[in-house]
């Protein structure tokens, strides 16, 4: 137990190579918080008896209730390594840490599908992340997408397997059993961080491997982990054996009768994991739970555990919690793992600099954070807001990458927007107070070095969510964060009192600011909507609306999905449209773009920043374009980087560069808006043909050209066969194998279908993966639970966009009520505009 | 019967007796009031015709030109277009969709800019093709006509620019939302004209161009309000002409190619400094 005081904690954010910045991430009710609690608790914040009964990082109420985390919490914990493990902390660059005590930086994120944006933003600010597996159900959809976006935004991982005393007393598993979960999901994994990245890429070989010790084990409930490097060392003592050799031996196929070790098993041979590692625990589960008092004692002398008068007059369950805590001390084994296997600031930041930085990776700034240079210019990212007990304001929240922040100091605050060299999206500002963020807490604190992660007041009023704070004159943006889960969900909102609007309006304000993955949009019509990623997210959301960000009863609408416009088929004409002085003419088509491209824009595979030589290959190479039209697109869309392109096939036309922006302008707007019903497009390419210009610069200038780009590009999309893309969930559903009549039912009824189904080895669980339609999927969970007696819960994560099937333009049919209904709620025109009005004849 | 009527250059007056005429008497008249303005207002014009004038703006003449067409065919109607209506702007495409409607037209005409611009001493029959020179944006400066420019001047042709005018622009923002906000007026001066070329000249010496089109000391003609009491004539060299204020709108730029003798000594009258004018024009031959 640690007490510290700020003080202290402010001398330690110096070493900077003895900081470790990290986050807890897993698949819901894996049992994150409560395992991070035992963490907490060997630090000293809350009393070691109660981890595992508070949940420590759950601060809001309705987390408690709820049991599930909401909002990421960060916590700072301090840890001194024993001498003797000092030399497994990986030396880098000239001096190593030769300081043995720890800075902590832990954020424990949501594990929820719905959260996951609280997971991208925890993820920004660390640099290790401790995946947490239940060990009975293994890698499950979340853990694949964190872990995923972790390696992307290259994040080391290591990996606890979660939840050990289920699969002991619950399941009642035999050794064997236990041992092949534990690979298998060790090897998962491992094929997710294969995929993701490679082994000689900047990180290096970031596989977990139990005999590194990279991976841990235990019950977080009970309080209890262990690595093999513990097990290691028992045994090395004892065999007179090297620890490293003694840490392979426990792991793998590696077998022992007594004498001598084989790779292979046969008569009297059993595995080292199996004889030296579980016999031990199953043999203090067997005595304990069988209450054979003598045995009890014995064997925990044995393992020198000490119990006080009190404690030795337990028995049961209660007994081998605290038996278990003290052999094996959860707090311990996790601490020395992430000391040891997790970067410090100084290793990660060098190989994060070029992912981090948009700027050129030569200027003070790159250099500051590459170095991690407390005396460089000062390099911050606010990667969340956190509310304050003072109603209405927020604590901007993020990591120092280069430089110190402190009280006072004048920053230059950069919303996502700013450009380099312009005024937008800047505010020039000093920093009200740098304050130390540890769960519940708060403590003011002069300054922060960079590698440290920090709270800020007085910055929420000059950015939305998230931004990059310098003192660089020159400085670029810190990259924007790139979320896993998009807002497919919206509901409208309106105050039950409607003198209360201001206040609303001043509620989503606020809300915007609180989530980093909420959208609060004002559509035409003059509603007002929030967007979330999924059902639950849009409870939470609407709830904190409610009692929170404006405290004002609310009314909803029932939630609606959002759709892409796309084609089918190609153009069937090529569509002409002239400007409105009739001296300008586009001539245009639509096709739909190549499939696999728009998936790989979201993805980030194909960018506009790309290298337009480079990119150009891949398209011909990998999709079939022609080389010579994929060198010249104009543009992605809408936003600048969207699914949709702009491909300019002309030959020779004169000038045609100096309209060039206004046709990009034109097709931003219509790509954003398409013309079923305003819905952004999806998957659209459109190639300019031809082009008819006037002589003279003045007569096509935007104001003629960018409305008569719009018009063109919509007769493209309505004589392309316009169709609507709706959202897809995967849902993944764990539920007993006798249920699951109830979810073929409950799918059939909602256009669902399922893909797999999946037995769990040594359970009577099976998994069932799924796609469901977004649309269908308000109310699934409660109709799913009432189906299947309680027994089934999903996972929705948002996975693809499929053609609603149907004619648009026949009255009736389900793209059709989409288009009305999305028309009328935007307080558009009825009915899809005529083709004549945007096609213009010769 | 539409009658489309040239205003002139200056006030009120300009107009001819023939297109007083049919102003008196057409039903509706209209005042095309987007490429170009006269000096004094509509109030003034309304005043000397005894006319009430409906002013059309771009929306109207390029999209809802049946307004303007609705009793054409069997009323007189006046559509009156400052300068000359085959001037510098061209209403062909109201003529066409006039035609188009079976309407009958007539044409009465005036001083435009392209004719009066002869004031200077530069003879028309030496003129090349005309450009405008446009305002820039940020991100949008286009530069073509300094390409037709120095076409013009490899003939040894001189070069009306016409300047921008901005009069009710919506931005580009408004334009995408489709509100109908308008920007201020806005007329581009000699100076500012000045100025955007001293760039391109720039721009095309760091681009490493060997003989310039223009220099920053080659002769132009800035003129102003043409056709009014208050007209302006200025020559001088580039450089010159962009620190040179030349009053209220509208302004013309003159870029000339090569000069008879007797263009330099009409134009001479209007030189800024009179010695750097003939030291310039003598390095020029």
């Amino acid at each position: 137990m640690v007490h510290f005081t700020v003080d202290q904690i402010r001398e330690v954010m110096d070493k900077k190579k003895n900081i470790r910045n990290m986050s807890v991430i897993a698949h819901v009710d894996h049992g994150k918080s409560t395992l991070t609690d035992s963490l907490v608790s060997k630090a000293g914040i809350i009393a070691s008896q109660k981890a595992g009964e508070t949940r420590f990082t759950d601060t809001r109420k309705d987390e408690q209730e709820r049991c599930i985390t909401i909002k990421s919490t960060a916590i700072s914990l301090f840890y001194e390594l024993d001498e003797k493990d000092m030399e497994f902390v990986p030396n880098d660059g000239k001096e190593g840490p030769n300081e043995r005590g720890f800075l902590i930086n832990l954020i424990d994120s949501p594990g929820h599908v719905d959260f996951s944006s609280e997971v991208t933003a925890a993820l920004r600010v660390t640099d290790g992340a401790l995946v947490v597996v239940d060990c009975v159900s293994g890698v499950c959809v979340q853990t694949e997408t964190v872990l995923r976006q972790a390696i992307s935004e290259r994040i080391k991982p290591v990996l606890f397997m979660n939840k050990m005393d289920r699969a002991l007393l619950e399941l009642q598993l035999e050794k064997e059993d236990l041992y092949q979960n534990f690979a298998r999901t060790v090897e998962n994994v491992n094929v997710i961080v294969a995929t993701y990245a490679d082994e000689d890429g900047p990180m290096g070989n970031i596989m977990v491997s139990p005999e590194k010790g990279t991976v841990g084990f235990g019950s977080g409930l009970h309080g209890w982990a262990f690595t093999l490097k513990q097990f290691g060392e028992l045994y090395s003592n004892k065999f007179k054996i090297d620890l490293h050799k003694m840490m392979k031996r426990l792991w793998g196929d590696q077998f022992f009768n007594g004498k001598k070790w084989q790779k292979t098993g046969g008569e009297g041979f059993m595995r080292g994991f199996n004889k030296f590692v579980l016999d031990p625990i199953y043999q203090v589960f067997t005595a304990i739970m069988n209450f054979k008092k003598d045995e009890t004692t014995k064997l925990l002398e044995k393992l020198e555990v000490k119990l006080t008068h009190e404690e030795k007059g337990l028995e049961g369950k209660p007994l081998l919690k605290v038996a278990m805590r003290k052999w094996l001390p959860a707090g311990e084994a996790l601490l020395q793992m992430i000391c040891t296997h997790l970067p410090s600031p100084v290793t990660a930041q060098k190989y994060r600099m070029e992912l981090l930085y948009e700027g050129p990776h030569d200027d003070e700034a790159a250099l500051g954070i590459k170095n991690c240079d407390a005396s460089a210019p000062l390099m911050m990212y606010v990667s969340k807001m956190v509310p304050t007990t003072d109603k209405g304001r927020f604590y901007a929240f993020g990591r120092v990458f280069s430089g110190k922040v402190g009280t006072g100091q004048k920053v230059r605050i950069m919303g996502p927007n700013f450009i380099p060299g312009k005024k937008e999206d800047l505010y020039v500002k000093p920093i009200q107070r740098t304050i130390l963020m540890m769960g519940r807490y708060i403590e003011p604190i002069e300054d922060v070095p960079c590698g440290n992660i920090v709270g800020l007041v007085g910055v929420d009023q000059f950015l939305v969510k998230t931004g990059t704070l310098t003192t660089f004159q020159d400085a670029h943006n810190l990259r924007v964060m790139k979320f896993s889960v998009s807002p497919v969900v919206r509901v409208a909102v309106e105050p039950k009192n409607p003198s209360e609007l201001p206040k609303l309006v001043e509620g989503l304000k606020r809300l915007a600011k609180s989530d980093p993955m909420v959208q609060c949009i004002i559509e035409e019509s003059g509603e007002h909507i929030v967007a979330g990623a999924g059902e639950l997210h849009l409870e939470i959301c609407l709830k904190d609306l409610e009692e929170d960000h404006a405290g004002i009863p609310i009314k909803k609408s029932d939630p609606v999905v959002s759709y892409r416009e796309t084609v089918e088929e190609q153009s069937e004409i090529t569509c002409l449209s002239k400007s409105p002085n009739k001296h300008n003419r586009l001539f245009m088509r639509a096709q739909p773009l190549t499939e696999g491209i728009a998936e790989d824009i979201d993805r980030g595979d194909i960018t506009p920043r790309d290298d337009a030589k480079a990119r150009a290959r891949k398209l011909a190479d990998e999709y079939g374009w022609d080389v010579g039209e994929a060198r010249k697109i104009w543009c992605f869309g809408p936003d600048t980087n969207g699914p949709n392109m702009l491909v300019d096939c002309t030959k020779g036309v004169q000038y045609l560069s100096e309209i060039k922006d206004s046709v990009v302008a034109g097709f931003q707007w219509a790509s954003k808006e398409g013309v079923l019903c305003e819905e952004n497009m999806r998957a659209v390419r459109f190639d300019i043909h031809d082009v008819t210009l006037h002589a003279d610069a003045i007569h096509r200038g935007g104001g003629q050209i960018i409305p008569t780009a719009r018009r063109c590009l919509y007769a493209c999309q309505l004589t392309a066969k316009p169709r609507i893309l709706e959202p897809i969930y995967q849902v993944e559903i764990q539920c007993p194998q006798d249920s699951t009549g109830g979810i073929y039912s409950c799918m059939n009824k909602r256009r669902g279908h399922v893909t797999e189904e999946n037995q769990i080895i040594g359970t009577p669980q099976v998994v069932v993966k799924a796609y469901l339609p977004v649309m269908e999927s308000f109310g699934f969970t409660a109709d799913l639970r009432s189906q299947t007696g309680g027994k089934a819960f999903p996972q929705c994560v948002f996975d693809h966009w499929k053609i609603l099937p149907g004619d648009p333009f026949e009255e009736g049919s389900m793209p059709g009520v989409v288009v009305t209904n999305t028309r009328k709620r935007k307080g558009l025109n009825e009915g899809v505009p005529p083709l004549d009005k945007y096609l213009d004849k010769m | 019967m539409l009658y489309l009527v040239g205003l002139g250059l200056g006030d009120a007056k300009d107009i001819t007796v023939k297109g007083l005429e049919v102003v008196r008497r057409a039903k509706w008249v209209f005042l095309e009031a987007y490429t170009s303005i006269l000096t004094c207002g509509k109030d003034a014009l309304e005043e000397f015709y005894g006319r009430e004038v409906i002013l059309a703006d771009r929306d109207m003449v390029e999209q809802e030109s049946d307004a303007i067409f609705k009793d054409a065919k069997e009323e007189d109607i006046a559509f009156l277009v400052v300068g000359d209506p085959f001037g510098a702007t061209t209403h062909s495409d109201l003529v066409l969709r006039a035609i188009e409607l079976d309407i009958p037209y007539k044409v009465i005409h005036n001083a435009s800019i392209m004719n009066a611009v002869g004031c200077c001493g530069l003879q028309l029959y030496n003129f090349g093709e005309t450009v405008s020179v446009v305002f820039w944006t940020d991100d949008w400066k286009p530069d073509s006509y300094y390409d037709k420019i120095a076409a013009n001047r490899e003939k040894g042709w001189h070069t009306l620019c016409l300047l921008d005018i901005k009069v009710k622009e919506q931005s580009i923002e408004n334009l995408m939302k489709g509100r109908k906000i308008y920007e201020p007026p806005r007329y581009m001066t000699v100076k500012q004209a000045a100025e955007q070329f001293l760039e391109i000249v720039q721009k095309k010496k760091e681009q490493g161009a060997e003989k310039q089109a223009i220099e920053e000391d080659t002769i132009c003609v800035g003129l102003a309000r043409i056709g009014t009491d208050t007209q302006q004539i200025a020559a001088g060299t580039l450089t010159q002409l962009a620190e040179t204020d030349m009053g209220g709108p509208l302004h013309s730029l003159v870029i000339p190619g090569h000069m008879h003798p007797l263009e330099i000594d009409m134009l001479r009258h209007f030189a800024i400094d009179r010695e750097s004018f003939d030291t310039s024009v003598h390095v020029e031959e």
